[in-house]
């Protein structure tokens, strides 16, 4: 890079931290002009870094100085859940997701369902999910509701080597089809499901391909399965 | 041109009286059949270039020489004709064979033979029946067993549900067909083709010609009656269910292809023009001209039957791309619940009106 | 209606069948022509949308969501850009927010175009669906002046944009928009209010509003239940909440609310509200840069992120867990189609054969999204 680049990109860097873009933009030569951006990028998150470290003090006093702040839905909706059906939390924290063993799963759907401060009528989505070739697999339920228009996250933890989770497809009907997929992907049986069949991919298909340790079947049907190629990313 | 006139022109007519007859019908056979041929073709062309227009697009287009669809696509059903016969003739293995291979002629024939009795002009009939108009009713119904017999030879559940529509519903609209044309039998008092064409000749309310859908309200009704049970005879849309692309995906026709196809396709055209030329005679006074008077004389005669019947296939394009398909049940409620009454309230008001005012 | 047991007879409609809209099988048990039981068989379509994503990076998704809604390639981009961009806690230039709002309602109103259409060929109405195809190919044509592409539109980047706005494109919109509002009213009077159209879509394929949602079906086969939500409105993302538009729901005008009609007729009534936003879009659309400085390989923060928008089809959702490396965890599109085709086997029981395709036009599947 020459000088007279680097004193550009200095200069509209400075303009552009004042409130400026219009410098930056203006930069005719396109590499410049993204090194330029590049550079803003880095001077403000060090700018931000500074900020925060000479602000975080004050900052934390305020909060400690306002009424105790009210309870966040995660937290009301598993005060609920401990309350009704003690030892089902697998977890304290409940920032984000709401972690469950397991047990009354089935119940718990459906007094999450039932219940009128939380009436979580809709099941958005349903993830598998695959913690690791050496963990746990996971399933995750986002609920939603359609009255209160609230949404929670709801985590469940089950062994690699046999999983099983209650089936909630009687709560939320559209259960019956996520739990069927997540079934054809990572092997992961729902009890009391009345049609635990793969869905996507073809009956007789081997493995759970979405599982981290997946590995290709040889042949499907007499027909060799081609490898992917080392180094594919 | 009837038979006789036909036999007597053959010079051995006197002598062998049996052969002169079958000449005379064989000339007439060909006569109609390649008649029914160019008219297909035509028909094929204007249902292509008709939903163009009204599509919003311009159909099959060709422009200076090579292959392909001509002057304003105007090979376009040449082409069509030549890849239909060209076409291999696929006979599913599990088909009844027999069935399947007379089904399509069943069905060409019953439309085929209706053109015996079609009054083309003053002097142009195959045959002037005293009974011409029974006799299309009749052997107009020849074609449901041809489709039921391509339904079930198939051995394809879509042709049989094509087949059990088809012959449910053009077995219904049969009856208020009949009905309507028995109000115009009442007041012509005649079966014969020509001669109720004949008794339309002259005006009525001073200006109007003297046609049958004129004649009295009854009569007016009548007519759309017979008009929507024929378009519903030749299973067009919006009564196409037997068909019913979307659903069935051919119908009865499935699994046929090529040139057996192309036979379903000739006879559903050959029924529409039926259909209309008997309207266009039982109602809108064949080949008499609209203004009485003018315009008369055989070639005249011919142009107005020829202009009234295909005026009314257009009608039937027109319907085909217009409306949407009516579903079984609603296409046998309308049949049951407001065509029959209506075709019998009319035959009744006929009798009334001809003893009070006719 | 009145099923008698007797023997059932299996049909297989598809998958290869005229209106099956892709490559879908219906098995269907039937007693004559009234229909005991319909299951849906998918799957024909599968692509491992969500395995290619854990092996791609965050920018090469893009043009895997293109593939999965193929209809509305744009509504696809934009839910997946907004989601990552949460994940990011990344803030984009106003004129990219404009943009993408233009553009993800213009698709919408092709998308309900191609929904109309088909569902009109569905009930054998041919003119309509070609009315509306035409009207659609222009929508098309503009896309293939913005970014090259008519279908597939890689467009909607995460951060910005792929290319900004071509000169006079604004112009080009609003001219489109001005021929195409009259067209509304054409459609409404050769497909919408006939008289046979109506006697084959009201009363028929009803889905109770508690149905709808215990299936979770979104977006306007939701509202034709009645149901008035619209996470445009609802839940807003990106810029919606700037603009002034109505939630058409389902009335029961001429039958049932929540039949075949209705769900019809919300996308009618949808397509003059996309074009309103578009309006209001344009004008108030500001100049700038297109695009966020990002790294060129983006590497979001560890966490998970659960993000809808509202696809022409529904509830468009994307759960996406980073670990922090530049290649997702893991991906999962909850897409809209899926939860309507579901509820396919309850609402078109007892109903009769040519109904079924009537119900199954008028839930508006694309199977590419269905199947991922």
């Amino acid at each position: 890079m020459s000088d007279e680049q680097t004193k550009l990109i200095q200069e509209a860097v400075a303009k552009a931290l004042a409130g400026n873009m219009d410098m930056i933009n203006n930069i005719e030569d396109r590499v410049t002009r993204s090194k330029a951006k590049a550079a803003l990028v880095k001077a403000k998150r060090e700018a931000k870094k500074g900020a925060a470290t000479s602000e975080e003090t004050p900052s934390e006093e305020i909060v400690q100085a306002e009424s105790p702040p009210e309870k966040s839905l995660n937290q009301k909706v598993a005060e609920a859940i401990e309350k009704k059906f003690p030892a089902s939390l697998a977890g304290d924290d409940v920032d984000g997701h709401i972690q469950l063993t397991g047990a009354n799963w089935f119940e718990i759907a459906h007094y999450l369902k039932d219940n009128p401060d939380f009436l979580f009528d809709s099941l958005q989505c349903v993830t598998g999910f695959d913690l690791g070739i050496e963990n746990d697999l996971e399933v995750r339920y986002n609920l939603h509701s359609m009255t209160h228009n609230h949404t929670i996250e709801i985590r469940i933890q089950t062994d690699r080597k046999n999983p099983k989770i209650p089936s909630v497809e009687q709560v939320w009907r559209i259960g019956d089809w996520f739990e069927r997929e997540t079934y054809d992907m990572y092997g992961i049986i729902f009890e009391g499901h009345r049609n635990m069949t793969r869905i996507l991919l073809p009956d007789d298909w081997e493995g759970w391909p979405l599982r981290k340790d997946y590995e290709t079947q040889e042949t499907y049907h007499g027909i060799v399965v081609q490898k992917v190629k080392d180094g594919w990313e | 041109m009837t038979i006789d006139q036909l036999m007597n022109w053959i010079p051995f007519g006197a002598d062998w009286p049996a052969l002169a007859f079958f000449a005379a019908v064989l000339v007439c056979a060909l006569t109609v059949f390649l008649f029914i041929a160019v008219y297909a073709l035509m028909a094929i062309y204007g249902e292509v270039k008709i939903s163009s227009f009204m599509q919003d697009k311009v159909g099959p287009m060709g422009q200076g020489v090579g292959f392909h669809a001509g002057k304003w696509g105007l090979l376009q059903p040449v082409a069509d004709a030549v890849k239909l016969i060209l076409k291999e003739d696929i006979i599913p293995t599990l088909a009844d064979k027999k069935l399947f291979i007379m089904a399509p002629f069943v069905v060409f024939i019953g439309a085929f033979i209706s053109f015996a009795a079609l009054p083309f002009n003053q002097h142009t009939v195959v045959s002037d029946l005293n009974i011409g108009i029974f006799y299309i009713l009749a052997v107009g119904s020849l074609s449901v067993i041809g489709i039921i017999l391509a339904g079930w030879g198939s051995n394809n559940k879509w042709s049989l549900y094509g087949g059990m529509r088809s012959a449910a519903q053009i077995v219904s609209y049969e009856i208020p067909a009949a009905l309507s044309i028995i109000t115009v039998i009442m007041l012509t008092g005649t079966l014969s083709m020509q001669g109720i064409i004949e008794f339309q000749k002259g005006t009525i309310w001073v200006i109007l010609p003297n046609w049958i859908i004129f004649n009295n309200p009854f009569s007016f009704i009548a007519f759309f009656i017979f008009f929507i049970s024929g378009v519903a005879e030749c299973n067009r849309t919006p009564f196409d269910i037997p068909e019913a692309e979307s659903e069935l995906v051919a119908g009865a026709f499935t699994e046929y292809s090529g040139m057996r196809y192309a036979f379903f396709f000739l006879s559903e055209y050959a029924e529409m023009f039926v259909i209309s030329a008997v309207a266009t005679t039982a109602f809108l006074g064949g080949w008499n001209s609209p203004i009485s008077g003018f315009f008369d004389g055989p070639g005249w005669g011919l142009f107005w039957f020829m202009g009234k019947s295909l005026f009314l296939v257009f009608v039937m394009l027109w319907f085909r791309w217009t409306f949407p398909r009516l579903r079984v049940d609603q296409l046998m409620s309308i049949c049951w619940k407001v065509f029959l009454p209506f075709a019998l309230v009319n035959i009744f008001g006929v009798a009334i009106w001809s003893l009070i005012i006719g | 209606m009145g099923i008698v047991h007797g023997d059932l007879m299996t049909l297989n409609i598809g998958p290869q069948h005229p209106s099956t809209h892709g490559v879908l099988r219906l098995k269907v048990k039937t007693d004559g022509e009234i229909i005991a039981d319909v299951e849906p068989v998918i799957g024909y379509l599968h692509r491992c949308f969500e395995k290619h994503c854990e092996n791609v990076t965050y920018d090469q998704v893009i043009p895997y969501t293109d593939r999965c809604d193929y209809i509305a390639a744009m509504n696809n981009n934009f839910g997946y850009a907004v989601a990552v961009e949460e994940l990011m806690d990344l803030k984009v230039p106003e004129r990219v927010e404009y943009i993408r709002v233009i553009v993800s309602e213009l698709n919408r109103i092709a998308s309900h175009l191609l929904a109309l259409g088909t569902f009109g060929l569905d009930v054998g109405a041919f003119t309509p669906f070609l009315y509306m195809f035409r009207d659609r190919e222009r929508i098309l044509d503009l896309f293939e002046v913005l970014c090259g592409a008519r279908l597939l539109y890689n467009y909607i980047w995460v951060g910005g944009l792929s290319h900004d706005f071509p000169n006079g494109f604004e112009e080009k919109i609003i001219d489109f928009l001005d021929y195409f509002e009259p067209q509304l009213d054409e459609y409404n009077n050769i497909l919408t209010f006939n008289k046979i159209f109506i006697e084959r879509t009201a009363d028929v394929g009803v889905m109770p509003a508690e149905v709808a949602i215990s299936y979770g079906v979104s977006g306007p086969n939701l509202r034709g239940s009645g149901v008035k939500w619209d996470l445009r409105k609802d839940d807003p993302y990106s810029i919606y909440d700037k603009f002034d538009f109505n939630i058409p729901v389902g009335t029961g005008t001429v039958g049932t609310i929540g039949d075949c009609w209705d769900r019809y007729y919300v996308r009618m009534l949808e397509m003059s509200e996309s074009i309103n936003i578009v309006r209001q879009a344009i004008k108030a659309l500001p100049s700038g840069d297109v695009h966020q400085a990002l790294p060129k390989k983006i590497r979001p923060p560890k966490g998970s992120v659960y993000k809808r928008t509202e696809s022409p089809r529904g509830d468009l959702g994307y759960y996406i867990e980073s670990d922090g490396s530049p290649i997702p965890y893991r991906l999962k599109m909850r897409s809209p189609a899926f939860t309507a085709l579901s509820v396919m086997g309850e609402i078109s029981s007892g109903w009769m054969m040519s109904d079924v395709l009537a119900i199954l036009g008028s839930l508006d599947i694309v199977l590419g999204e269905i199947d991922r």
